[in-house]
């Protein structure tokens, strides 16, 4: 199975075409998706500013990563299945959105962010409670152009036209 | 007399301007609605962080100011570039009442509370209200959408 096959065979379950044909339910998971952003963006981008020392400085670092971390998880599985409800339901039309692709590709950069920076930064936070090593500030702007660039990308998904040369030749639809 | 006309609008004449906007109203909304609910959680779930609600107000008050500044400022851009539309949108009016409601709320009741770190249900109440008015306006924006 090709992964345009796939997209389609999701699109085509049951749930997807009851999604994709609601009124209601999908301006709310859309609504959903995006008030994700508004609060535990808010808490992604707090974490990011401490460890940078910009805001909440009296704040040990560490206290704020660790109390935030378990809502940020719970804010991230929220914002991926309102996510891949959203997508799934009219995945034909996000298969060939180089955007799309463009916004899963800074995703799976966050995971390799996360990897790259996990013994230096992440494991030990209390490390940062001292002195924060310049290490975890690139973290942390990184982190930042990462979740800024997804939701740039996720907005801009909408905005994508289809390639002229992607569109079947007159013969083809005869 | 002055007729403004939408047409003549960069963001209706530019390809990047009108998704630039939506990007900026986007990410401030995490440095407004993001700080306030920073305030509701601790209020909520004493236990979730270790400062103290009037402590995460000084906190997080200028950046709030920021983030509604920015957010507040690309929405009237937005605005502009289709006024009678949006002047004829029923979820976009409810937003608008919904956002001087949000406002109004965050820098009397709100404020008033956060200041005075309260233990018990009251403390909890005000939370909800404040996360319920917040959460409303970006629901509010998707329904103007789709309206």
């Amino acid at each position: 199975m090709s992964i345009a096959e796939l997209f389609h065979s999701v699109q085509e379950t049951s749930a997807a075409v009851a999604l994709r044909e609601s009124a209601l339910v999908y301006p709310i998971i859309l609504s959903t998706h995006l008030t994700s952003i508004a609060i535990f963006g808010g808490m992604i981008l707090m974490t990011n500013l401490r460890i940078l020392g910009l805001v909440m400085r009296a704040t040990p670092v560490s206290q704020l990563y660790l109390a935030l971390r378990p809502w940020k998880r719970v804010g991230f599985v929220i914002m991926v299945t309102c996510g891949v409800l959203l997508a799934g339901c009219e995945a034909d039309k996000y298969y060939p959105n180089s955007i799309f692709w463009t916004k899963m590709t800074l995703l799976a950069a966050v995971f390799v962010h996360a990897m790259i920076f996990r013994s230096s930064v992440y494991a030990n936070p209390r490390a940062m409670d001292v002195r924060v090593p310049q290490i975890a500030k690139i973290a942390a702007v990184t982190s930042m152009l990462l979740w800024l660039g997804i939701l740039s990308a996720g907005r801009w998904i909408a905005y994508w036209d289809p390639p002229i040369a992607r569109i079947a030749p007159v013969s083809q639809l005869r | 007399m002055l007729v403004y006309d939408p047409a003549t609008n960069p963001l209706n004449n530019n390809e990047w301007a009108f998704p630039l906007t939506e990007c900026i109203h986007i990410a401030s909304m995490a440095l407004s609605i993001g700080t306030i609910a920073l305030i509701d959680l601790r209020l909520l779930a004493p236990a979730a962080l270790a400062q103290k609600p009037s402590q995460l107000l000084k906190d997080t008050e200028l950046l709030t100011l920021a983030g509604l500044f920015l957010v507040i400022t690309s929405g009237i851009v937005i605005w502009t570039t289709d006024p009678d539309m949006y002047f004829h949108n029923d979820a976009f009016l409810f937003k608008m009442g919904l956002l001087v409601a949000a406002i109004l709320y965050n820098y009397t009741v709100h404020r008033w509370a956060a200041k005075r770190d309260p233990q018990g249900v009251g403390g909890k109440v005000v939370a909800m209200v404040s996360l319920l008015l917040w959460i409303g306006l970006p629901f509010a924006g998707i329904f103007t959408a789709f309206t």
